[in-house]
């Protein structure tokens, strides 16, 4: 891990308490531990010269330079962007369990935001959807680098309630964001499996790129609960009292089952899926957001 | 239905033990009760597993329970001991138990240290099996029986307690047995005591028997203990249980008085005579400075002070005893208090008589040789040797009886009847004293063929003929040589010169080259210048023949003349007048036995025991009666001599005069060595007999086996298999966070 990434994990990033400087910090933090520059592209306005060096694309060689100078020289430009980007991030009660730094709402709060920081940072257009039973807040896309505070405001709901048919979701998103982009979908996914598939399956006809951060919390994964415990549906009315030894077994099997039908379903419709832990530090959604990136443009 | 070693544990916490096996539950409960409220939100996964698995989680909790609770229970059950009586407990071994108990109370068991000793340490242990006995319901029996009655003649064996039923009442009852008992001051050892059990109690095939052999192992029993090692082994092939109880933690150090005698010498009233005081150490250290209280009569005297006695050793005193009067007299010797008290004291009696009358036989008519020997003997008035001289002709040997007499010197007597030889002999044989001077009466042939009789006769040797000690002007060396001997004693120590100056004539050589046979215990005391023989001695019967092969009076010699002569004499009658019998100790435990000259007293005399007065025991009369040996004598014994001191033997004569005796009764000193065995020395002494040991003050209840099958062990394994079922079934029923579900990897793809 580099040095920087320290500052990057949940009790760190835990100590800012406002949503805009937590996402600066961990975009800032992230991008100062990669040694490459991710700020120079393909764009209309030129920037500057350099000189060939080896693995420079060819495409990029100034001929007429080396027509006048008898040297290699490569163009660079400023980098622009036509990213259309929508955070679909979910908000329902599901989502407020947790018992480390973060629960599930705030770690997904955060990745969005730090993902929009860094989108309305390379001038791409972002948008944002919170939802739980229904859409409850929707950001259309925008540039300016202001905008991350309409996202910000929009991903700070009370009152939550769970959430019922992700198919109708999603087929909202795609309807307020007609034209073609990359929709990031951030929730635990705890729903109906056929309609989180259906969903994904529509945004993908639509030719939307589609990212899955599945979000869960370590109490989730491991279960290690022990003594009697009554455990209560923070979505579901159902109660279970139970000794959770006896059921971790089952639990965990059953837990597997899900994950794996998840992870065929997303890769079966060309959907990114990447499953995040609360405890993990949180520049893992943007090292997987910039990886899809650069595997997309190849 | 088991027994329980400790039923109290068991039924005095009857429901609370109820209460104790119903924890797990309590706490399954109590848990219940407590149980965590947690807000989840993966409720869909936990309902399916919970729906899955929940017939099997049920089963295998219960399971959980129910090993927990059966663990309780086997603890409590372990704890409690229990034992199990029933058919199927007799099976296996659980029938009518017969604990019979020996225990040693010879008097090393009165060892003490801090505020215990080892006999009450064993009355402990013996109350203990009496309690653990009583608490059985099922049929339980008691022996006891004591070392010192099982060697005692009198007792015969006969136990304190022969196969007594044990009932509720029984603690009590030996409790109040063993109140009474002490230890005795005996040496028994447990060789009796074992044998005794075959003999009283027969093979006992219908019960289970248990021997406790309770005793403190001391190494001069149990060093060598071939004949024990054999009794035990034949105890275990006949199916007994024995346990072995030690009831001394350590060898602890002892002084012990081992002897306490008379030296050699004259002893009459008004004579001062010596004394022999012998103390061993038993210790692993040299003791320094033993001062030792002596009692004249119950009087005291100054003590004796041994300067030093070695570990292991046996150091001797000699102390001078004067008693004016006549009669039996009383010495005691006391040592300071130490690990056993009975070794230190020892007591003494000696009867004095007024005079120790010797006889003189002379073979002349003036008995001039006779006289020579009685001047010697007794000087006159004024110096008191203790011994009354009776000058006699030889006839007197065959009309009078020779027992009374100390000694009988013959001087210068040509020849004796035949009966005068046999009187003589027979006072020889049974351990009287003879001297015999030769001179110008002896006949040659008698003496050869009757006296010495090819060294069957009283005689010590062959004589050839008188000779002339030729007179050698040049030759320095004294005429008389004398070897180391007690007649010479006083000349042997110090260079002392009267001895030098006795100038012999005159002597009866012998045979040249004759040599005593090798088995013979003739021995050469004196020699003479020219290296003939000149004082030869010899053992006959009990008795001792000495013979000086010149004369006594100054004819053939001027021994008579010299002071060294008076020196000679007097030792001389020391020595043949040794006899053991009127001071030889007695030990305690060994029947006091009189033999009564029946001329002396009516037919069947009354013979009153007086014990010591310390013992409080009252006295004995019994009827003396023919001696079974044939010899004529009446006999009277004591067979209950347990208690040291002086014992008093009082009598009638026919003439109606009244008798007194005196004996003194002593511990064995040799049970003072007070060196134990521990528990490993004893099973390397024991090997292959099948037996337990413990030490009395591990003896508890817990490690007292009651009759019945012993549940102890199969609950022990059952504990451990319950708990070894316990832990596998919790952790497979439990969360182990090493082991990660393989699906749930948790890292980001």
């Amino acid at each position: 891990m580099h040095d920087s990434r320290k500052f990057l994990r949940p009790e760190a990033i835990k100590r800012i308490s406002r949503l805009g400087l937590r996402a600066r910090h961990i975009v800032e933090g992230f991008l100062s531990g990669l040694h490459r520059s991710p700020y120079f592209g393909q764009s209309i306005e030129f920037r500057q010269h350099r000189e060939y060096t080896h693995g420079d694309d060819l495409r990029y060689v100034d001929w007429k330079v080396w027509a006048k100078q008898d040297r290699y020289y490569v163009k660079q430009f400023e980098e622009d962007t036509n990213l259309r980007c929508t955070l679909l991030c979910d908000v329902s009660a599901s989502m407020r369990y947790g018992r480390g730094d973060f629960n599930k709402y705030e770690y997904a709060c955060t990745i969005a935001a730090s993902l929009a920081y860094l989108l309305l940072r390379q001038q791409d257009a972002v948008g944002c959807v919170a939802f739980d039973e229904s859409a409850r807040m929707i950001v259309p896309q925008r540039t300016k680098r202001n905008h991350l505070n309409s996202i910000i405001k929009a991903l700070e709901l009370s009152d939550p309630r769970e959430k019922t048919d992700l198919y109708q979701i999603l087929r909202n998103a795609t309807e307020s964001y007609p034209r073609r982009g990359m929709m990031i979908l951030v929730s635990d996914l705890f729903v109906e499996r056929e309609g989180l598939f259906r969903g994904l399956r529509l945004l993908r006809s639509r030719g939307h790129d589609v990212m899955v951060f599945h979000v869960l919390d370590d109490d989730e994964l491991d279960f290690p609960f022990s003594g009697p415990t009554r455990f209560e549906g923070l979505e579901l009315a159902e109660q279970l009292r139970c000794n959770p030894r006896a059921l971790r077994e089952g639990y965990l099997n059953s837990l597997g089952e899900y994950l794996e039908e998840v992870r065929r379903g997303c890769s079966r419709h060309d959907v990114d899926y990447v499953l995040l832990r609360t405890s993990q530090p949180l520049d893992a959604a943007l090292a997987a957001f910039l990886s899809n990136r650069l595997g997309t443009r190849r | 239905m088991p027994s329980f070693v400790n039923p109290a544990l068991f039924w005095t916490l009857g429901l609370p033990t109820l209460g104790v096996v119903a924890i797990p539950v309590l706490i399954h409960l109590i848990n219940m009760m407590r149980h965590r409220r947690i807000e989840w939100a993966a409720m869909e996964f936990l309902l399916l597993s919970q729906k899955k698995h929940r017939t099997w989680i049920i089963f295998k909790q219960l399971l959980l329970l129910l090993l927990r609770m059966l663990a309780v229970a086997a603890v409590v059950f372990l704890v409690a001991q229990p034992r199990l009586r029933s058919q199927w407990g007799n099976l296996l071994g659980g029938v009518h138990t017969h604990h019979i108990v020996l225990l040693d109370d010879s008097y090393s068991m009165s060892d003490r240290w801090a505020d215990t000793a080892a006999f009450t340490e064993a009355r402990k242990v013996v109350e203990q099996i009496g309690i653990n006995a009583s608490r059985e319901d099922h049929p339980q029996s008691f022996s006891l029986l004591r070392f010192s009655r099982a060697a005692l003649p009198e007792s015969a064996g006969k136990p304190d307690m022969l196969k007594q039923p044990v009932g509720k009442d029984f603690s009590d009852e030996l409790e109040s047995l063993l109140g009474k008992l002490d230890v005795s001051q005996t040496a028994a050892g447990p060789m009796p005591a074992l044998q005794a059990i075959g003999e009283l109690l027969g093979d006992g095939a219908e019960e289970q028997r248990i021997v406790y052999l309770i005793s403190d192992f001391r190494a001069r029993q149990w060093n060598e203990p071939t004949e024990l090692r054999k009794e035990l082994l034949r105890l275990g092939e006949s199916g007994v249980d024995v346990r072995l109880i030690d009831c001394v933690d350590r060898t602890r150090p002892n002084l012990a008085i081992v002897s306490l005698s008379p030296a050699e010498g004259i002893r009459a009233a008004g004579v001062p005579w010596f004394m022999d005081l012998s103390v061993r150490n038993y210790g692993p250290t040299p003791v320094r400075e033993v001062a030792v209280t002596l009692g004249e009569d119950g009087h005291g005297r100054p003590s004796v002070v041994l300067a030093e006695i070695p570990p292991g050793k046996t150091a001797t005193e000699r102390f001078l005893v004067h008693f004016p009067d006549a009669g039996p007299h009383d010495v005691t010797a006391r040592l300071p208090g130490d690990a056993v008290e009975a070794d230190n004291h020892r007591c003494s009696t000696v009867d004095l008589p007024p005079d120790v009358p010797v006889l003189l036989v002379d073979g002349g008519f003036r008995a001039r040789d006779a006289r020579y020997l009685s001047f010697a003997l007794a000087p006159g008035e004024s110096v008191r040797t203790g011994v009354q001289p009776q000058i006699e002709t030889p006839r007197f040997l065959s009309l009078k009886p020779l027992a009374d007499f100390h000694a009988i010197n013959l001087a210068n007597v040509g020849r004796l009847d035949s009966s005068a030889v046999t009187a003589l002999e027979k006072y020889v044989s049974a351990g009287g004293g003879l001297a015999l001077f030769l001179g110008d009466r002896t006949e040659l042939k008698f003496y050869n063929d009757v006296l010495y009789r090819d060294g069957k006769g009283l005689f010590p040797v062959p004589l050839a003929r008188e000779e002339e000690l030729l007179v050698d002007r040049l030759e320095p060396a004294p005429d008389v040589q004398v070897e180391r001997h007690f007649i010479f004693r006083v000349f042997a120590t110090e260079q002392n010169p009267y001895l030098h100056t006795v100038i012999v004539q005159r002597y009866f050589a012998l045979p040249p080259g004759w040599q005593p046979p090798a088995d013979s215990t003739t021995r050469v005391v004196a020699r003479l210048r020219n290296g003939a023989p000149l004082v030869v001695e010899r053992e006959f019967g009990k008795g001792r023949v000495v013979a000086f092969l010149t004369g006594a009076a100054p004819v053939w010699n001027n021994w008579a003349r010299n002071p060294s002569f008076v020196v000679a004499m007097q030792d001389l009658q020391a020595y043949l007048a040794r006899r053991p019998a009127k001071t030889q100790s007695r030990t305690v435990g060994s029947p006091l036995e009189l033999n009564l000259n029946p001329a002396l007293y009516q037919s069947n005399p009354e013979v009153r025991f007086d014990y010591p007065e310390q013992s409080g025991k009252p006295s004995v009369t019994v009827n003396a009666t023919k001696s079974a040996d044939g010899n004529g004598m009446l006999t009277a014994s004591l067979l209950d001599t347990n208690v040291s001191g002086f014992y008093e033997v009082r009598l009638t004569r026919a003439d109606g005069t009244a008798e007194t005796r005196r004996y003194a009764v002593n511990v064995d000193p040799a049970e003072g060595d007070l060196t134990a065995l521990d528990g490993e020395k004893l099973a390397s002494r024991l090997e292959g007999v099948k037996y337990r040991y413990q030490q009395a003050a591990d003896f508890q209840s817990t490690a007292i086996e009651l009759a019945g099958y012993d549940l102890g062990e199969i609950l022990l394994y059952a504990l451990i298999l319950l708990l070894v079922g316990e832990q596998i079934l919790a952790w497979s029923a439990s969360y182990h966070p090493a082991k990660r579900h393989p699906l749930v990897k948790g890292n980001a793809a």
